[in-house]
């Protein structure tokens, strides 16, 4: 047994993380309202666990363990009808988007709490421009073998995560012309990026130690990569995703992972290896900025998709694996339905472009969110 | 004519403009000593800065001048209570009706301590008692506003004084309208009188306020969703509706009032951003409390301190009760509730418009009725800012010190 044990885990289990904005019914820019929001649902009942975050503009939810995205998406709709409540309580809003609209970085407060104080001490600027809502998706591995295996083979696949969670195009009251400018600021941090090239858990936990032993890490909440194994939890961890509009997008992005999961798992359709990461920034780049006009280039043979081919050709694949887990609308709509609607991101400079003023936009983001699933 | 006929003549004749800068210069001055020396509100420094140039203090301004510069006080308050109207959001109250009960039980409950505090160990009778008790209920909006943009304050204690305030200088006001047929019977005034002029005053006040909030909505409309554009387009039409309201004897109070909470909750298609004064609003907060300042008279606030403490205590007392009885079980916890509480103990530049008003009506009355209530609010108006910050500071709600490399 090494220095990180990796729990096992029942294989293709989901849980998801959602960090929200938390904004004023005034002007909708972000405010400190987390003490307030979660001392108000401390006294309610609700399923999950609901978090601060780095700075007091921010919660975060995640839910229970689940084994079929139907009960997660149940969840998810109850926790934030319970969140929802609070906050109408409180007249405070609470909004999807991974970036706030108009807020100016240095205006936030750090939580505080000693981890959050610590990395504001750590970090500088970085902690606080770190006010930004992504989505985690986990999903349960057997092993840690299994969880190196998955975490590799799911870097393929990031960029469609980018697209069409993207819901970031504004920043500091400017369009970014990025579908997800989120990224950009995780990008910024020293220990961002990907999971080195292990094949093992035993090679990673080598690779762990060796960076403990430096000093540059304590625990394996220091590494900011896009996918990194959850040993504790016995998950990978999707991290490349903005928090989208509505939880019912939230819980189909988990339901995408998990038919995606089941086909890497049980097709083994690739060994590990170094070649995909070639084009990984590029790809990652092109999703982000370009969000589903993106081009992709494949990695084993150099050839290059539209997000939109590669999407249905992906769909095509997974379809079984989906139909097996019982999500098969759902991912098909996401994947598919993706193509005619576009992204949340396209859905906010729309949005925009009707009302002309970014407080409207936030307040029609609180809108999206807090109105109960139809 | 006299070669030198350019010169101007001695003594230098003074003019409205001349005074503007001073009143403002003083204030900045004091402000930033009371800030920098004595870590004190920035308000307490304009408050000061004004006595000094007062009466009480080195006298370059006497009640004549203070009299002719009531029309910068009269557009301060104007921003002041249409911002504070605005902060009136219906739709949050109708989904949290325990804040109205909040609201109702401060309001009730202060003003029924001092009025039984004046009538029971001052010997009062009962419309002096009344009229000051009503008076009591409003909370100073100026240094609410000004201590939590100062602060940079959020969260729910600073959010929930700003809406108990804008709803207790409502009552208040209603209050005091209220009383106006009982000071007639008592005083002079026929029937017709009697009745006509309170309900003048309210429908007047009201039908202005809503005018003034079509016009606003309409223009919006038309303008679209420039900030800076509304924001002048706001100061505009709020300095017409002050104008409007003195010369048509309105009361400047309701009308503005009115005016803030009409514009937000009838403008169904959010065409107004939240209003931002900016540069100009702090300059009307400035010039406020500097003529406040000018205006307290410490003599009296001395000769009544007895009644003054008592007041402003039991005053406290009947606010956090009210405060404490409905705020607990809610989302709120105790010690917010006493914190919330103390950042409503301000009385100020509202308190002195309305001893003033009813004055003006029943000067006789008035002047006893400001023997009685002055002292309070002289004694709040010095105390009340640091109240303010120190409950907003424990609160937690005050943005923190930015953080510096060491």
């Amino acid at each position: 047994m090494g220095e990180l044990p990796f729990k096992p885990s029942q294989p293709l289990s989901l849980g998801v993380e959602l960090e929200l904005q938390i904004v004023n019914t005034r002007d909708y820019n972000l405010t400190r309202g987390a003490s307030d929001l979660l001392g108000a649902l401390a006294k309610s009942k609700h399923p999950g666990d609901i978090k601060p975050e780095i700075t007091e503009s921010m919660v975060e939810m995640s839910t229970s363990v689940h084994e079929s995205h139907g009960k997660l998406v149940a969840e998810l709709r109850t926790m934030r009808d319970a969140v929802a409540a609070a906050a109408h309580g409180l007249n405070l809003g609470i909004a999807g988007g991974g970036t706030h609209a108009f807020q100016k970085w240095n205006d936030r407060r750090i939580y505080d709490t000693e981890r959050f104080n610590h990395l504001a001490g750590l970090y500088g600027y970085l902690a606080k421009q770190f006010t930004v809502f992504g989505q985690h998706i986990h999903v349960g591995c057997v092993d840690g073998d299994e969880a190196v295996y998955l975490a590799h083979m799911f870097s393929r696949y990031v960029p469609h995560f980018i697209a069409l969670s993207a819901s970031s195009p504004f920043q500091q009251g400017e369009d970014t012309l990025f579908d997800s400018s989120r990224l950009s600021v995780v990008n910024a941090f020293p220990l961002s990026g990907t999971m080195p090239l292990v094949h093992h858990w035993a090679e990673f936990e080598a690779y762990f130690s060796k960076m403990q032993g430096f000093g540059i890490v304590k625990s394996m909440k220091d590494f900011y990569w896009d996918i990194r194994p959850k040993p504790e939890f016995g998950t990978i961890e999707i991290r490349v995703c903005d928090t989208p509009l509505s939880v019912d997008r939230a819980a189909a992005l988990a339901a995408y992972a998990q038919a995606l999961a089941r086909y890497l798992r049980l097709e083994r359709p690739r060994p590990i290896s170094a070649e995909p990461y070639l084009v990984y920034s590029y790809n990652r780049f092109q999703a982000c900025r370009h969000g589903m006009e993106a081009s992709l280039i494949e990695p084993c043979d150099g050839g290059s998709a539209s997000m939109r081919q590669d999407l249905a050709a992906t769909f095509a694949r997974i379809a079984p694996h989906a139909e097996a887990l019982g999500c098969r609308p759902l991912v098909q709509g996401l994947l598919t339905g993706a193509q005619d609607s576009g992204n949340d991101a396209r859905r906010l400079r729309a949005r925009l472009k009707e009302t002309g003023s970014f407080p409207d936009v936030a307040r029609w983001q609180c809108e999206q969110w807090m109105q109960p699933s139809k | 004519m006299p070669d030198l006929f350019f010169l101007p003549a001695a003594p230098l004749p003074p003019n409205q403009i001349i005074w503007f800068g001073v009143l403002l210069l003083a204030g900045v001055i004091g402000g930033e000593v009371a800030r920098r020396v004595l870590f004190l509100p920035r308000i307490t420094g304009y408050v000061a800065a004004g006595l000094a140039l007062g009466p009480e203090g080195f006298a370059l301004i006497d009640k004549a001048l203070l009299h002719e510069l009531r029309g910068f006080a009269d557009i301060s308050i104007g921003l002041i209570l249409f911002e504070l109207g605005h902060r009136i959001d219906l739709r949050w109250l109708k989904r949290s009706p325990r804040l109205v009960l909040t609201s109702l039980a401060e309001c009730a409950l202060g003003a029924g301590l001092v009025y039984f505090t004046l009538r029971t160990f001052f010997a009062l009778d009962v419309l002096h008692a009344s009229a000051a008790a009503a008076i009591a209920i409003a909370t100073s909006p100026a240094v609410v506003m000004r201590i939590t943009a100062d602060l940079g304050a959020e969260g729910q204690v600073t959010e929930r004084a700003l809406l108990l305030t804008a709803l207790n200088c409502s009552v208040a006001v209603l209050a005091l309208t209220a009383l106006i047929p009982w000071l007639y019977l008592e005083y002079r005034g026929g029937w017709r009188t009697i009745l006509l002029h309170p309900m003048y005053l309210l429908a007047g006040s009201f039908a202005l306020g809503l005018g003034a909030s079509a016009a606003t909505l309409a223009l919006l409309k038309w303008l679209g969703k420039r900030e800076e554009i509304q924001a002048v387009l706001l100061i505009a039409l709020i300095l017409a509706t002050i104008g409007a309201a003195i010369a048509l004897k309105l009361s400047v109070l309701l009308a503005l009032l009115a005016y803030g909470a009409l514009v937000r909750n009838l403008d169904r298609h959010y065409h107004l951003a939240a209003p931002d004064f900016g540069l100009t609003g702090q300059i009307f907060f400035l010039i406020l409390f500097v003529l406040a300042g000018a205006n307290l008279d410490l003599h009296a606030a001395w000769a009544g301190i007895v009644i003054g403490a008592s007041l402003a205590a039991v005053r406290f007392a009947g606010k956090a009760v009210g405060i404490l009885a409905f705020v607990t079980g809610g989302r709120m916890q105790v010690r917010q509730g006493l914190l919330l509480a103390l950042a409503l103990t301000p009385m100020s530049g509202l308190a002195v418009i309305m001893l003033q008003d009813t004055q003006s009506l029943f000067p006789e009355f008035g002047r006893t009725l400001a023997s009685v209530v002055l002292p309070a609010v002289v004694l709040l108006e010095i105390a009340g800012p640091v109240l303010t910050q120190l409950a907003l500071k424990f609160a937690g709600e005050a943005r923190p010190k930015p953080a510096e490399k060491s």
